[in-house]
């Protein structure tokens, strides 16, 4: 697995979210092409349930991850991140529920733009499993 | 591929992902009205385009293909 060049508090500096709705806790990478994050499931998370990671807390978790992907260009500009917003969830297919102690890493790609809005279609795994697929739109508020 | 072929890849391609039937797409019509497509969409096209034909096109240049004919024309003249 690559060595994260952010993690815990770190990707704070990428996403408005704080504890306890962090969703993402590992940043490995970034292009212009897509991205790379991670979350440890934990017990305490907000999203778990009878010690699986829920559906919203799932869909959260990439939503978080494209923020982050969002906020890396300007992070890496010593830039604050700029608000972000999701246009639309589709095709979000979930094979199992990660459970409690598992790793998710999950992969960003770029699809598209156009008008201002970015397809992205994020896969996340634990380990090699493929364990939930979707297609996100988001759009960042420029100055 | 023919430009018959491509034409009828295209509408099928639209008709599936924009779940559209394929007789509504016709070469004079509005693409915007025919598959309702709204600001949020346009990206979903973009993505289409590049994915099934392999031609990048721009958000700017998606908004000045009205017609379906004047898609097949901007594929067809970019997959030659």
């Amino acid at each position: 697995m690559k060595e994260p060049l952010l993690e815990g508090e770190g990707l704070y500096k990428l996403i408005p979210q704080r504890n306890p709705i962090v969703m993402v806790d590992t940043f490995f990478c970034a292009d212009e092409t897509g991205a790379e994050t991670g979350l440890h499931v934990q017990s305490g998370n907000l999203f778990c349930e009878g010690g699986l990671l829920r559906e919203p807390g799932m869909i959260e978790h990439v939503a978080q991850s494209a923020a982050a992907f969002a906020g890396y260009a300007p992070y890496t500009r010593g830039e604050a991140p700029k608000l972000g917003f999701i246009g639309e969830v589709k095709k979000f297919k979930i094979v199992r529920l990660p459970k409690v102690g598992e790793f998710l890493h999950t992969s960003l790609r770029v699809l598209g733009e156009a008008a201002g809005v970015t397809l992205i279609a994020a896969e996340t795994k634990v380990a090699e499993e493929v364990l939930a697929t979707c297609q996100m739109k988001i759009f960042i508020k420029e100055d | 591929m023919e430009k018959n072929e491509l034409i009828a890849k295209i509408n099928e391609t639209l008709a599936d992902e924009f779940e559209v039937e394929v007789s509504d797409i016709t070469p004079d019509a509005n693409i915007k009205e025919t598959l309702q497509l709204d600001s949020l969409s346009l990206v979903d096209m973009v993505a289409l385009i590049e994915s099934e034909f392999g031609v990048k096109i721009q958000g700017s240049e998606m908004v000045k293909v009205q017609t379906f004919q004047a898609l097949y024309d901007f594929i067809a003249e970019r997959t030659a």
